[in-house]
């Protein structure tokens, strides 16, 4: 209690300090509350959100902040700097310097050339994209040329995502193969020198033909691989358990995305290339139980107006190159997206549903959801998350989280 | 029809014919066409204020700043949202061709903080929740309907003539217009609009124009949706031309750095 009154009162002195410099402070405070269908009753989330954006700008140079502060009944708040970031503009150029979310691609709801900005999966992909992505401390130089953008992008250290407690309602089903397994995290981290830096670069047009955007990338895999040993009895020769080494390993990353409309319909594509992707496998002969492959991710997607609703597919492929039988993982990997939205009422209310669906696993995650403006800067929404799928699929391991929620929000 | 007959019809068919052409001296399309070609700057700047009023007298006010410069070929126009709240730091394009061709259209959304190609075919849709649609908001080409001189008016003490529209398209929103077309200033002061059933639907209305800068310039208009009870006001503060808006505002860079 008595943290979240230091807090409300430094925000406020924050607040007038901030008038008092010129400095624009906006943002929002966020209700939300959510219960499991199933898990009779039990809350999936009770937040409190503030997200608060100081904003200063000059001719030349600017300085972005973002705070957010997470209150839970049953925790401790959560206070995390999003973004923090100083902007220097010159005639062809910027530079922006510090902690920020950089977000490539054109893809909606997949990442595949947007994988500089770690994410936050404690609550799978529920929440906004703008919650999920982590913002990353990077020297991002831009240089303009006409309609053209190049993008350099240093990281000085690895940041890996947020991922849940074992614990966590959240948390990822563990292959069967791990049943049992000791973890040891003595690989996991990546050590904070500058040969670990992370590099990317992008190009991007902006054209009456076309959006394309082009990407490489020399990064760390944000997902660790699970690197198996087995623990012999050196008497019997018999194998006595698993250890589990998590490990980051290296990624090359080349790919692009475009965007065009034609006839009425918005043409989508994004497509990336991984080179040095880690796969677990079967064979024992393996070192680590994992070998290294190629890999391809890619996606083609359409969008549409009718009758006033604004419809959206896309088809996904994730692709292991030179696959064997003995890597775990399928060769292909398929997965669909569907929105369809309306607005009513002048934009007052809006109707939308989205929906993951793993081709493979028969699996899904259906999203509605119904937005109320029920004054400027004030919404109400309410929606559901259903997951299907016999407990198996990316989406259907989640198939007893089907939640109902309600978030009140206020924008000022 | 004996020769002589058909003579004498065309006669007196010019007898009525030649006074008619001569009531004005332009025709509907050259009318449509000087209010299209009105001189606009090669480039401009202004604050916009968009007052939403619904039946209850509710309102709602959202707030732009926007550029606009012709290049010749094409127009491009930038809008950035200041308020409400949850639009601030939108931004939205337009790139719009003299020739026949659709809109290319982004907008730049902060949650995503990506510049996204939306469909130019969308201008049917309304703006922000107004009763303006994006397409009463651009410059219709003047080859896409069917002009007819009605009348000539006077409206609020000018001279108009009042032409009514028909789209050649016939799955256009509306199924006509009829403009009161300010004489000599090339303003349209008034606009009744028609729905796709010939319903007649809502009237723009301009309620204060000016000559700024030699240009001839609306102000303060409003639109009326009789059908749905709901008036926007539309009203441009701080308007300027031909100041040197630089071209690399319509880029990128501008949508997601904002102002």
């Amino acid at each position: 209690m008595k943290r979240i009154v230091f807090v409300l009162l430094l925000l406020g002195l924050i607040g007038q300090g901030v008038f008092a410099q010129g400095i624009s402070m906006y943002g929002y405070g966020r209700t939300y509350w959510g219960g499991f269908m199933q898990h009779d009753g039990e809350y999936s989330i009770l937040q409190n959100t503030l997200d608060l954006r100081f904003d200063h700008r000059g001719s030349r140079t600017s300085l972005f902040a973002n705070p957010v502060v997470y209150y839970y009944p049953d925790q401790d708040l959560d206070i995390l700097l999003r973004q923090a970031y100083l902007d220097l503009h010159f005639d062809s150029m910027d530079i922006r310097l510090g902690k920020q979310q950089i977000i490539w691609g054109k893809a909606d709801g997949v990442f595949i050339t947007d994988i500089l900005s770690p994410k936050d999966l404690r609550e799978f992909l529920l929440p906004d994209f703008e919650e999920i992505r982590l913002g990353i401390n990077a020297l991002k130089t831009s240089y303009y040329r006409g309609n053209s953008t190049y993008e350099f992008v240093w990281m000085p250290v690895f940041q890996k995502g947020l991922m849940p407690s074992d614990t966590s309602r959240w948390a990822p089903r563990k292959p069967g193969f791990l049943a049992g397994a000791e973890y040891d995290y003595s690989n996991a981290e990546v050590e904070k020198k500058f040969e670990n830096s992370q590099f990317a670069f992008r190009y991007s047009l902006l054209a009456s033909a076309a959006d394309i955007e082009l990407v490489a990338a020399y990064v760390w895999d944000e997902l660790p691989t699970n690197h198996v040993y087995r623990t012999i009895d050196q008497e019997t020769n018999q194998m006595t358990g698993l250890i589990v080494r998590p490990e980051h390993h290296r990624l090359g990353v080349f790919g692009g995305s475009f965007s065009t409309t034609k006839g009425g319909f918005v043409i989508r594509g994004e497509g990336a290339y991984y080179t040095g992707k880690h796969f677990n496998t079967t064979e024992s002969a393996h070192i680590g139980g994992t070998v290294r492959r190629d890999y391809l991710h890619y996606l083609a997607g359409v969008e549409y107006i009718l009758w006033g609703a604004t419809i959206s597919g896309q088809l996904i492929q994730e692709t292991i190159l030179n696959h064997d039988d003995y890597i775990m993982q399928d060769q292909f990997r398929n997965t669909a997206t569907f929105l369809i939205s309306k607005d009513y009422r002048r934009e007052t209310i809006r109707l939308e549903l989205f929906t993951y669906y793993g081709i493979d696993d028969n699996d899904a995650l259906i999203r509605p959801k119904m937005t109320y403006d029920f004054a400027d800067g004030f919404e109400i929404l309410a929606g559901a998350n259903i997951f299907l799928g016999d407990g198996v699929g990316y989406f259907g391991q989640f198939e007893k989280n089907d939640m109902i929620y309600v978030k009140v929000k206020y924008n000022f | 029809m004996r020769p002589t007959n058909i003579f004498l019809t065309a006669i007196l068919s010019m007898l009525f014919i030649i006074p008619a052409l001569a009531q004005y001296d332009m025709t509907a399309q050259e009318v449509v066409e000087a209010a299209y070609h009105r001189p606009t700057g090669e480039d401009m700047t202004a604050e916009l204020e968009m007052i939403l009023i619904n039946r209850q007298g509710d309102r709602r006010v959202r707030e732009i700043k926007q550029f606009g410069k012709d290049f010749g070929d094409v127009e491009k126009t930038i809008m950035f949202f200041l308020s409400p709240a949850d639009v601030r730091n939108t931004s939205f394009m337009n790139w719009s061709y003299d020739e026949a061709k659709d809109d290319d259209q982004w907008i730049y959304l902060p949650a995503l903080k990506r510049v996204r190609r939306i469909s130019g075919d969308s201008k049917s849709d309304y703006f922000m929740g107004s009763d303006f649609t994006y397409d009463d908001l651009g410059d219709r080409h003047s080859e896409d309907d069917e002009h007819t001189i009605l009348r000539l008016e006077e409206i609020d003490g000018v001279e108009s003539y009042v032409i009514e529209s028909i789209p050649k398209d016939k799955d256009y929103m509306y199924s006509r217009t009829v403009t009161w077309i300010a004489k000599d200033k090339w303003i349209a002061l008034k606009r009744e609009f028609y729905d796709d059933r010939g319903e007649y639907l809502k009237t723009l209305r301009v309620k204060e124009y000016d000559n700024i800068q030699g240009y001839w310039t609306i102000l303060h208009s409003e639109m009326e949706n009789e059908q749905r009870q709901h008036r926007t006001v539309m009203q441009f503060k701080n308007l300027e031309y031909d100041t040197g808006v630089s071209e690399n505002m319509f880029t990128e860079r501008m949508m997601t750095r904002g102002l």
